[in-house]
């Protein structure tokens, strides 16, 4: 039994050896590890040094064959495009323009059967420091025979925001349902839906104010973004217009949601509430919108063949002097359909309402045929008839060319 | 009884726990090409979860910015692109919807595999604007189709991945190095498959070949496409046809996802024979890694000269 406390006293007194050793062998293995990793990297690095001057022979022997027969064009990517490097600092600059010939037997249309050109649109584009980035449109139109520029678009994105937060300040155009937000000359037809021109304006609404939108986590993995945004009351169609002092709330949540690899499906809903006088909330206008975007491109087949179909809703609840309100609503549907790489035909019914005529309502039925030369240039043909429930039924018939300079800007999905 | 049933429940509940903790600890990378995912999962291992934006049976030039990209960038720790202004139609709009600082342009997140590859079809004219084309004023971006310029793709992305994940730095640095060894082993097998067809001209749809015929020795004589990004006209194929039979080509090379009309027709004036081959991993069922990829080319090419 004593011979238990010795065994201990034994043990104990070898143990600060032990651990000096263990210690030791980690030491080395540590170092080991240090100068493993230390040959493996002058092992890849010296065999990528041999990779590229391999590379380098194997082109220098194929430019002395060749060398008579063709330049030389082989840089190294450090080289490549420098002149490009000079403009680094200058923004991306683009001029867009659209020109229409507008055939209609409305005799009281302003354009009656006259060449057009619609718009001039100059696009500047570029980060404005490590956080955020700026965008610019200007829109150049003829006015009363008279040429103006004005700001479509002019604000800033702050990109780097916490919780997955951006926000843009600046005029921009509402992110009130889908078709708003679309340039011109990014529209899949001729003109704008009577929808949107009925309760937004020629253009649709773009006013100064301060947007802010989220990514809303799901378990889904879907893309669900949430915008909240408050504007400047200027929209005249359906807010107070220019004289209005107070602001427009908006908000605006988008649901993506992708079906297979070569179909995505695309809800949003809008709300939009704001005086539509200058009496401070005395009398508002609400406006509620749905829109479903469904895209199909085959992803082998992509450059050949497409479909989208773009459907909006909107209703309007707008107060009136002494008391009274109408309730309207406006729709669009539309169907787009590329056959060949340059070829697409479409087809939109429009059937609107007013939102201060309780008994006025446009149906129109369009279709088209869109030829893209290129990337940058597209023609386009549209016929339109309107049926008007208040005035004579219009025939609309344009010829469209619309055509870029400057760098490729990409669009929106 | 009740424990028979509750325990295999948390047994697999907690290795579902662990097998996320697990995922949680690899680097997410997301690459706009399928070549870009095929080297990096190489490098990576299983170190990383790899996805690719473009598909390889896709054209690389024409992908659209869909949201569901915007959510993988999200979550990506690693953003790798060819580079050279292949994806400036949707880049930008897939970045910034992310709302992922950590891979923004200029982050470490943020990688240009192009960075130090030899490049080819540098526009070296003064001026250069769209009457040419979709040409790309910094290099022609098919440069993934010569071998050695993957072994500099895959340098950079071993060096970033190592910069994002320092403590398996020699983990990745050693698949580079076994990387390295497959492309030298391959690059002689591919160039004595090809020595016999030195030389030898053919004719190409779009302007993705050349640096894989640089490489391996081959020459272009001509492209159906007039310029790059534009489509065939009657017109330029009538010269295409002439310049065929001239210089005796005898394969009309082309990509999975063109139109094959054009192709046809002027193998059908001229004798050729048109060749569709992938060139991205993923173009057809076979093609599943970067090594295979050039197989199946290289082996397509040598069947058909010898037939």
């Amino acid at each position: 039994m004593k011979k238990i406390p010795i065994l201990l006293l034994f043990i104990f007194s070898f143990s600060p050896y032990l651990y000096a050793q263990e210690n030791e062998v980690n030491e080395l293995k540590e170092e080991i590890k240090q100068l493993k990793s230390q040959f493996e990297g002058m092992k890849s690095s010296y065999e990528n040094r041999i990779g590229q001057l391999e590379a380098k022979i194997g082109d220098l022997e194929q430019k002395s064959s060749a060398a008579e027969e063709k330049p030389s064009q082989v840089v190294q990517a450090g080289q490549a495009g420098s002149g490009r490097y000079f403009q680094s600092f200058n923004p991306d600059i683009s001029v867009i323009g659209d020109f229409t010939f507008h055939g209609t037997d409305n005799k009281t249309d302003g354009q009656y059967n006259q060449f057009k050109m619609r718009q001039a649109e100059l696009a500047f584009s570029a980060p404005v420091d490590p956080y955020s980035k700026a965008d610019f449109f200007m829109h150049v139109e003829q006015e009363d025979g008279e040429w103006k520029i004005g700001l479509c678009e002019g604000y800033l994105t702050l990109l780097e925001l916490p919780l997955d937060l951006q926000a843009k300040v600046g005029k921009f155009k509402a992110n009130f349902g889908k078709v708003n937000r679309s340039h011109l000359h990014a529209l899949p037809w001729v003109d704008y839906p009577n929808m949107l021109t009925n309760f937004l304006g020629e253009e649709g609404m773009s006013e100064p104010g301060v947007s802010l939108s989220s990514l809303i986590p799901n378990p889904w993995d879907q893309y669900i973004e949430l915008t909240f945004e408050a504007l400047n009351n200027h929209n005249a169609a359906s807010f107070a217009g220019t004289e209005g002092r107070d602001m427009v709330y908006l908000t605006h949540l988008k649901n993506s949601l992708e079906i297979s690899d070569e179909s995505t499906l695309e809800l949003g809903g809008s709300f939009a509430t704001g005086p539509n006088d200058e009496g401070h909330g005395g009398k508002r206008t609400n406006l509620e919108g749905i829109d479903l975007t469904y895209k199909w491109r085959p992803l082998k087949e992509g450059l050949y063949k497409s479909l989208i179909s773009r459907n909006e809703t909107l209703f309007s609840q707008k107060d009136q002097d002494g008391g009274t309100g109408i309730n309207s609503w406006g729709a669009y549907s539309s169907l787009e359909y590329q056959f060949a790489k340059r070829w697409s035909v479409f087809s939109r019914y429009d059937f609107s309402e007013f939102p201060d005529y309780s008994d006025r309502k446009d149906n129109a039925v369009s279709t088209g045929l869109t030829f893209s030369q290129s990337e940058y240039c597209f023609w386009r043909i549209q016929l339109k008839h309107t049926d008007k429930d208040y005035d004579k039924d219009v025939d609309e018939v344009w010829l469209q060319c619309n055509f870029g300079l400057g760098p490729h800007r990409a669009h929106e999905y | 009884m009740k424990k028979i049933i509750v325990l295999p429940i948390i047994f697999m509940l907690s290795f579902l726990v662990g097998s996320n903790a697990y995922a949680k600890d690899k680097i997410n990378v997301l690459t706009t090409t399928p070549d870009l995912k095929s080297i990096a999962e190489f490098i990576g291992g299983d170190k990383v979860e790899v996805d690719s934006i473009c598909k390889g049976y896709q054209d690389p030039h024409f992908v659209e910015a869909k949201p569901s990209f915007m959510i993988k960038a999200k979550k990506a720790g690693l953003f790798i692109r060819v580079g050279l202004e292949l994806e400036i139609g949707y880049e930008d709009l897939i970045i910034n919807g992310s709302r992922n600082p950590k891979i923004r342009i200029g982050q470490i997140g943020h990688l240009d595999a192009s960075e130090g590859a030899l490049l080819l079809e540098v526009p070296t004219t003064t001026k250069i604007d769209r009457s040419m084309g979709d040409v790309h004023p910094m290099g022609n971006p098919h440069y993934w189709l010569d071998p050695l310029n993957a072994k500099v793709m895959a340098s950079n992305i071993a060096e970033r991945l190592s910069k994002l994940r320092p403590e398996d730095e020699a983990y990745f640095k050693r698949n580079l190095s076994d990387f390295n060894h497959k492309i030298d082993e391959k690059l002689v097998e591919w160039k004595n498959k090809l020595a016999p067809f030195k030389g030898e001209k053919i004719a190409v749809y779009h302007r993705s070949w050349p640096y894989f015929v640089n490489r391996f020795g081959l020459d272009i004589t001509c492209e159906l496409e007039p310029k790059p990004g534009i489509p065939p006209s009657p017109e330029h194929l009538r010269e295409v046809i002439e310049k065929i039979k001239e210089a005796d080509v005898k394969i009309i090379l082309m990509e999975v996802f063109y139109d094959e009309k054009p192709g046809r027709f002027v193998a059908q004036a001229t004798g050729a024979k048109v060749v569709i081959v992938p060139n991205s991993v993923g173009g057809t069922k076979e093609a599943k890694d970067y090594f295979s990829l050039m197989d199946i080319i290289i082996d397509k090419l040598v069947q058909e000269f010898h037939s």
